[in-house]
């Protein structure tokens, strides 16, 4: 089966035997019709995947699902580029399969956002992603949420239905973001006050605290990177400064930045630096940097003010026990 | 391993001052020389080179004209000299004498001093060098006691490191270029061997129209230097941090070089800004090259 728009869907499994039937073929025409195939998946099942296309496994590229599924802006990222390099004279084809346990209530619901932006980040692209739901261990909540995050879902071999209840990510986006928390971070003793032209002593302080928190150093870079652009845009859209403040629980460092300007930029943005600005583009880089240099990131940006938090996972185990 | 003296901005030199000058291009001895002299003349002093070989004084000086400095009437006015003294080996037995008569003769002439710049182009083991040595060590006194200050010029592709290293014991250190800026966060230097920028430290939105207006005099000067295949060289093994607002800046340097079929060339990116243009496909734009520094020891 062949088709030309941009299509996204979910697959609901129960067994190694629904895996196969609902992939395989996938990936039999998207090799037969010259596209380039990612299969971006659970060990398991690349293993399944494997065996069952036999020499030609090698036409397709797998990636095992843990190592690719680790940031939700950072992963949309690499599939932008991995589109940018393998889709400009061939569609692409990924069978992309998040990894669902384990996750926290909020990092979760990160992933059904990803999930349902994708729909906006490839609108154009006419490639063809095929999300696969793993019923036995993926929570049930998680496994209906694909209906509103996929416009379709895969039933078994070529086949397909409208999945019924596919939202508009402008509002599920919004639904995400009315249900997190809004309290904001307590005053303590690592606040940073900032302003303009005095980011580099932020900077500088950012450093010291993540080296205390026993960030890597890599990690650190990024950190800094990435609360720069926060505080450049604090600066400049927020009214010329504000506050930074820093928190650790036991798996994340947490970098709040506060200001309280007006932040009328000129139109508001649907999705703030979710989704990848063209390299040419004057502004935009800087939100779409701090999410893809930062595990996870919640954001308000209103007329009184601005609370940009993100989350920087701290090394060495999860403290909490994997979700069955 | 060669250790490398400290090196002194030109402008910042003072009376007093006899330093050495390693040039690796003519554009670098050049871009030194022209500050030297100018800074001479702006502070009441005479400028005299002595050269190597007798050229006329106005070809000798003519790179002072791309600086705005109208030097066949500074010639006329005796405010630049120029003196074939070194065109021979024998010049160097009575290097002091000359520069102590120089220097007495420019205050006489009412300067308030005297800059001298010498080069020697003679080379050969033993003998020459012995000579050269002994003519460095009579000149210390003169320039401890007058009103004088001088750079000697050396040549590297004549002189290996090995030959200069003695010499440095007889100067009060190396001078180089001065700074293009320097604030507490970034310094900006030419480098001309290969001919460019080396940015050190962090670049940020305090400090970015300052790497704008070097980068685009710099690339004025790539121009100048071959008309096809303009090359901008930005060496970045010192930059710890630069931020998105000025990594586009450079993209779109980059853009405008690529137009006119030139190249921006960023040597030594670390990883983490590596990653930065990574996310933001800024390591894939027309015209931007990036070149790994060599492996740290």
């Amino acid at each position: 089966m062949t088709r030309t728009e941009f299509v996204h869907q979910g697959l609901r499994y129960g067994s190694d035997d629904e895996f196969l039937e609902g992939t395989l073929e996938f990936v039999h025409d998207g090799l037969a019709a010259g596209d380039a195939v990612l299969a971006v998946v659970r060990r398991h099942n690349i293993a399944l995947l494997e065996e069952a296309l036999g020499r030609r496994s090698g036409d397709i590229e797998f990636v095992d699902a843990d190592d690719w599924y680790l940031r939700p802006s950072r992963t949309l990222g690499q599939y932008h580029a991995y589109c940018a390099d393998h889709g400009q004279e061939s569609r692409v084809r990924v069978i992309g399969e998040p990894v669902w346990t384990g996750r926290t209530e909020f990092e979760a619901r990160e992933w059904m956002r990803y999930e349902s932006l994708l729909n906006v980040a490839f609108v154009h692209s006419g490639h063809w992603i095929l999300c696969p739901y793993d019923t036995r261990t993926v929570p049930a909540d998680v496994v209906r949420s694909a209906t509103r995050t996929h416009p379709e879902l895969a039933l078994g071999a070529r086949m397909s239905a409208p999945s019924g209840h596919y939202a508009d990510p402008a509002d599920l986006y919004a639904e995400r973001d009315a249900a997190r928390s809004r309290a904001p971070l307590s005053d303590g003793p690592d606040d940073i006050r900032f302003a303009r032209g005095r980011s580099a002593a932020a900077r500088r302080a950012l450093a010291a605290y993540a080296r205390r928190s026993g960030m890597p150093e890599q990690r650190t870079y990024d950190m800094v990177a990435a609360v720069h652009e926060a505080l450049v845009n604090a600066v400049r859209f927020g009214g010329g400064g504000g506050v930074l403040r820093l928190r650790s629980d036991p798996d994340y460092v947490i970098c709040e930045i506060v200001d309280h300007g007006a932040h009328n930029s000129a139109v508001p943005v649907r999705f703030p630096g979710q989704l990848p600005p063209d390299a040419r583009s004057v502004s935009g880089h800087g939100l779409w940097v701090l999410r893809q240099l930062s595990d996870l990131v919640a954001e308000e940006i209103g007329p009184t003010g601005s609370t940009v938090r993100m989350y920087f996972r701290r090394p060495g185990e999860f403290t909490r026990p994997p979700a069955g | 391993m060669t250790v490398v003296p400290p090196l002194r901005a030109v402008g910042q030199m003072r009376p007093g001052d006899h330093l050495l000058l390693g040039y690796d291009t003519d554009e670098q001895r050049e871009t030194v020389l022209a500050v030297f002299l100018l800074d001479g003349l702006a502070s009441g002093q005479r400028g005299l080179v002595l050269t190597p070989g007798d050229i006329p004084a106005v070809l000798a000086l003519s790179f002072l004209e791309a600086y705005g400095c109208p030097v066949d009437e500074e010639i006329a006015a005796g405010r630049l000299a120029v003196d074939p003294h070194l065109a021979t080996p024998e010049g160097l037995w009575d290097l002091d004498e000359v520069i102590r008569r120089e220097a007495r003769r420019a205050v006489a002439d009412g300067f308030l001093g005297l800059r001298v710049s010498m080069e020697v182009l003679c080379r050969g083991a033993g003998e020459s060098l012995k000579m050269l040595h002994d003519s460095e060590l009579l000149l210390d006194p003169v320039f401890a006691s007058l009103p004088v200050l001088g750079i000697c010029q050396y040549d590297r592709r004549v002189f290996d490191e090995e030959e200069l290293a003695p010499l440095d014991g007889l100067h009060h250190g190396r001078v180089a270029a001065d700074l293009v800026w320097q604030d507490e966060l970034l310094s900006i230097t030419r480098t001309f061997a290969p001919p460019g920028l080396a940015l050190a430290g962090e670049i940020d939105d305090t400090n970015v129209t300052a790497v704008a207006r070097a980068l685009y005099a710099e690339t004025a000067r790539a121009r100048a230097r071959t008309a096809n295949g303009i090359r901008t060289r930005l060496d970045l093994r010192d930059l710890r941090f630069v931020d998105v607002g000025a990594l586009r800046l450079l993209v779109f340097s980059a853009l405008g070089l690529y137009a006119a079929g030139g190249t921006l060339v960023l040597y030594g990116v670390a990883p983490h800004v590596q990653r930065v243009m990574r996310v933001t496909g800024w390591d894939r734009v027309p015209g931007l090259r990036i070149e790994q520094g060599e492996d740290p020891p």
